[in-house]
């Protein structure tokens, strides 16, 4: 969901402002007149707003109010306890917990598979039929569901399941308890989640590969520099904007993780092993029914995003610019 | 194109306008009540459906939509879930009242009403009563793998404490795996062993510890707890319980008993009707969850009814189609045979033909009534008597977190006591 | 070149790996239902059709249900959606005010937004205007929370189109309506695609918005069906499987006809310059 939200806002959020319209010529009439001017926004930008305000910003208003309040639906009276529940949440260990594991998931996830994807892109970046079959397979996953892919690997990775079934034929006594072990279980729902997003990686660098001059290249290696040589030189500063890409998309697709870890652990083995504050949020708010602090936790949550991205964003298209 | 763009919405719309779903309706020769179900290898669709169409035949006047909750274990959640969202169904089964009762979300049942049942005084909230009382279930009780007895030379069934320990070692040496539970998104078969053990060694000398917990004069980090607790600490420091298989869910948990994976098996008696007509090539054999010193106490929930919601619609249909559900003889049968229940109603006695198993646990349960032996089931109870809304996933959770030696049984206690407090 | 082969044989395995996953999914569809327990790894012989048809012939029609709500809830919120984010990203690029680029901006944010931290009042939202639970809520959720993308797919695109042909069928004596729809939006042909092919695999895919929005009593979608059955079907490997396989075939045959629009769509910003 939104994973590749971020294709086109790389592109268009620094991209040169268009030249400006001619503006109304200033003799005559110093303005437009004001009726044409609602009505065009009517008919074209307000049904898209509106759509907008009430299920986006007023949902997002309304849960900052509820985290200011002590809201469980179960449990009236409601209260209005100001700033108590932020306060709470830094002590609460479960959520501490939870931002641990929503860190490890979100480096792994964002670094796994942009570092393979290049690789597998580099693999890839040849003509004939089975590159093109090979880059199918490995962007399938992208499109499948996430419940599927859950479903899938959760069968893989049991413990008598084909995976430690292949360890034990090959000699290993005690294969690890992929999800049932809680020192291994984020590890192998992060790698679940690397898996599907690897194909993205692979396509989005395939295409800056081959926005690569080949002139460029040949005049590297007229000039003796090697493949490594000319990957550093060349290639990789074209990659800027194909790194940007990918590492923003990943970046926001492992903060929203909650499907994997719903479906594959349900935030287990044990207490919050798995649990990230996606998962948090929604077990707090509708489980638990504490939904004043479940707002909370998601106000926090968005602050956390839209920092992380804006300072990462900020980063690599700087980045881009002076390459 | 714009033109078949706009044709071809204007279809769609008037297609999703006649919610394409379950049979709608209502209202045409009939009261419609939705009624909010769960799945689970034992209770398939075609069960469900079977037993609607059971209730309905005898009461025509009563059309249902069968509503289904996306797991078994937390069809309490997803009530609570569509409660928030304004989609309170009108009848529930095996929901807990404790939550929506208090909030005024559900009908209490007269006394005249409750005159049919065993126990018209179980599993209260603030002194009234929301859920029929329609069955009881023993949890756990310990079914076994026969052959693997006999194989590690167990002839006689363990009473006391010790005794099982010394089957579960006997049977490690011959290589079987002593217990078999589970865990994964269903969370239960993680804390079977832990209920057994608070009721029998907990309830057996404080039966209503809950109720004294909810007012705060005992606690779980107290000895009294912490003892029951690290009888499990223990078995899976000794490698009785498998830590791999706290990731396996309820489902495939139990396909492991019936494939001949685990020696002992302990489990609600609801297992008892697919230990009678799945397919396994050993005998299944059930015995009372062992005490300390062997006196019988033997941990039972009665509940597992209906609840009603008191802005029902159609109250009445609501309601007739509740009590109808829980008293049809037809049904009562069905349910022994399919979900392995002992009906509470008065009355009762099950069906000639029931299997063996079944008839083992329930032979085992008169005995306990007779002898005054029933205790509550730990976190198992659904009312005042029992554990806060969203604490049984907690149990479950320090459960498997002591199996897989995360937390030692100190740390296990004092995360439900800060839970607890939370949850308050 | 020297060895020539390498990179190939490579690629293959790298390839096969990664591959292993989803041929434990085809090879146990067609596998008889006991079979696959036992052996998951091999290939299906004798094939059999038998767990297909079994999901497809479910007495509670669970597949065709949640097929059909799926069906119904993508196609009309990627119809919408590209309705209205055309036309907004339209009015949007067009306009130079200042305060259309903060109302950009402030869109540019919804790409961010979890979807949990707006559930919880969502259902408050839709209860109030009597949308809970029903298709046409989830779908106008869908609308908002996707315009973000489908506007700034748009924006991007339509600064590629000259102003001068709009301003010339305005003096023309046109409508703003008319222009846009006939003469803008014939051109936005690729903005259009790379929309309806993202939105409509991510929609299709989406699971925790129909599972808490459209609730049970509207039947569910493809996802929610195939998270409700595996309760049930756990011992019946085969029929999971089925399910999962039949419920990906619509998106694999609109991803493998329109492969190289995907890739387009993915990739337009992808490269300098």
């Amino acid at each position: 969901m939104g994973e590749g939200g971020l294709t086109q806002l790389a592109a268009v959020v620094a991209s040169p402002a268009p030249p400006r319209t001619r503006r109304s010529p200033a003799r005559g009439r110093r303005r437009k007149p004001i009726l044409p001017r609602v009505a065009h926004f009517a008919s074209f930008g307000a049904p898209g707003v509106l759509v907008y305000l009430c299920f986006v910003l007023a949902p997002i208003l309304i849960s900052f109010g509820y985290s200011l309040t002590n809201y469980n639906p179960f449990n009236p009276p409601v209260k209005f306890v100001g700033l108590e529940n932020y306060r709470l949440l830094f002590t609460d260990e479960q959520f501490l917990i939870a931002l641990k594991v929503t860190t490890i998931l979100t480096v792994i996830v964002v670094v796994v598979p942009n570092v393979l994807g290049l690789g597998v892109a580099l693999l890839l970046d040849r003509k004939g039929w089975l590159y093109n079959a090979l880059r199918s397979v490995f962007f399938t996953p992208v499109i499948l569901s996430s419940v599927v892919v859950s479903i899938v690997w959760s069968r893989l990775l049991d413990d008598r399941g084909p995976l430690n079934d292949l360890l034990r034929a090959l000699g290993i006594e005690h294969p690890p308890g992929w999800l049932s072990d809680p020192d291994v279980a984020l590890y192998s729902v992060a790698s679940i989640v690397c898996w599907q997003m690897l194909g993205f990686c692979v396509v989005v660098y395939l295409a800056g590969l081959q926005g690569v001059p080949a002139e460029l290249l040949e005049a590297a290696e007229i000039d003796g520099a090697g493949p490594l040589r000319r990957f550093r030189a060349v290639t990789w500063p074209l990659l800027a904007p194909s790194l940007t890409i990918n590492t923003v998309v990943l970046l926001i697709s492992a903060f929203k993780t909650y499907d994997y870890v719903k479906v594959i652990t349900n935030g287990g083995p044990g207490s919050g092993a798995t649990a990230t504050i996606a998962f948090d949020v929604l077990q707090t708010g509708f489980d638990s029914n504490h939904v004043g602090y479940a707002s909370a936790m998601a106000v926090l949550m968005l602050v956390i995003v839209a920092v992380v991205t804006t300072v990462v964003l900020n980063f690599l298209r700087r980045r881009e610019v002076d390459l | 194109m714009r033109r078949s763009l706009a044709l071809g919405a204007a279809a769609l719309l008037a297609m999703s306008a006649c919610s394409v779903g379950s049979n709608t309706g209502g209202g045409n020769g009939g009261d419609e009540i939705t009624f909010l179900t769960f799945e689970t290898p034992n209770l398939t669709p075609a069960y469900w459906d079977a037993a609607i169409k059971r209730v309905t035949d005898k009461n025509p006047g009563i059309k249902v939509k069968k509503l289904v909750a996306p797991t078994a274990d937390g069809r309490t959640s997803y009530a609570k879930q569509l409660l928030q969202s304004g989609q309170f169904p009108d009848v529930m089964i095996a929901v807990d009242s404790a939550g929506f009762a208090e909030a005024g979300n559900l009908y209490a049942w007269t006394p005249e009403e409750l005159k049919d049942f065993q126990f018209p005084q179980a599993n209260p909230v603030k002194g009234k009563y929301y859920q029929l009382p329609a069955n009881t279930q023993t949890i756990p009780p310990v079914y076994y793998n026969k052959k693997m007895f006999a194989d590690a030379g167990i002839t006689a069934t363990p009473k006391t404490w010790a005794e099982l320990e010394t089957a579960a070692g006997k049977l490690k040496d011959k290589g079987f795996t002593p217990f078999t539970i589970g865990g994964g998104k269903d969370g239960f078969p993680s804390s079977m062993i832990l209920s057994g053990l608070v009721s029998t060694e907990v309830y057996a000398t404080m039966p209503d510890w809950l109720t004294q917990r909810r007012q705060d004069k005992v606690k779980f980090a107290d000895p009294a707890f912490q003892h029951a607790f690290s009888k499990l600490a223990d078995l899976a420091a000794k490698g009785y319980v498998d830590k791999t298989s706290v990731s396996r869910d309820y489902a495939a948990t139990e396909q492991a008993f019936l494939d001949g994976q685990g020696a002992m098996y302990p489990m609600g008696n609801w297992f008892a009707a697919n230990a009678d007509t799945k397919k396994h090539d050993f005998e299944v054999g059930v015995f009372d969850f062992p005490t300390e010193d062997g006196k019988l106490v033997v941990p039972a929930y009665t509940g597992g009814g209906m609840i009603v919601n008191a802005k029902a619609a159609h109250l009445d249909a609501a309601k007739k189609f509740a009590l109808g559900f829980q008293l049809d003889k037809d049904q009562l049968d069905a349910s022994v045979k399919a979900d392995g229940l002992f009906p509470a109603i008065k009355g009762y006695t099950p069906p000639a033909d029931v299997g063996p198993t079944f008839k083992a646990g329930y032979d085992l349960y008169t005995k306990a009534v007779q002898q005054n032996a029933v205790v509550h089931a730990f976190r198992w109870e659904t009312a005042d008597d029992g554990l806060l809304p969203g604490m049984k996933d907690k149990v479950d959770q320090a459960a498997q977190d002591v199996i897989t030696g995360r937390k030692s049984v100190a740390d296990a206690c004092a995360f439900l006591d800060t839970e607890w407090a939370k949850a308050g | 070149m020297t060895r020539s082969w390498l990179r190939p044989a490579v690629a293959l395995l790298v390839g096969a790996v990664f591959f292993v996953p989803l041929y434990l999914v085809l090879t146990n569809v067609f596998k008889q239902g006991d079979l696959i327990a036992k052996d998951p790894a091999s290939l299906p012989l004798p094939p059999t059709l038998a767990n297909i048809h079994a999901v497809l012939t479910r007495p509670d029609g669970l597949f065709w249900v949640s097929l059909a709500n799926s069906v119904v809830v993508t196609v009309l919120s990627i119809l919408v959606l590209t309705v209205l984010s055309a036309m907004l990203g339209h009015y949007l690029a067009r306009s130079g005010k200042r305060w259309t680029k903060v109302l950009t901006l402030v869109l540019l944010a919804g790409l961010m937004i979890p979807p949990q931290v707006i559930l919880i009042p969502i259902t408050d939202v839709l209860r109030v205007t009597h949308l809970m639970a029903t298709l046409q809520g989830l779908i106008l959720f869908n609308v908002g929370y996707y315009v973000p993308f489908g506007v700034f797919v748009f924006t991007g695109f339509i600064r590629g189109v000259p102003v001068e042909l709009e301003e010339a069928a305005l003096l023309d004596g046109a409508s703003r309506m008319q222009v846009f729809w006939r003469v803008v939006f014939p051109l936005l042909r690729p903005a259009t695609a790379s929309v309806l092919i993202f939105l409509g695999v991510w929609i299709w895919n989406d699971f925790i918005d129909p599972l808490i929005i459209l609730g049970p009593s509207q039947g569910t979608t493809i996802t929610t069906g195939i998270y409700r059955s595996i309760g049930q079907y756990q011992a019946d490997l085969g029929s999971v499987f089925a399910l999962m396989f039949l419920a990906t075939l619509p998106v694999l045959i609109f991803y493998l006809a329109l492969q190289k629009q995907f890739v387009k769509g993915l990739t337009g910003g992808a490269t300098k310059g």
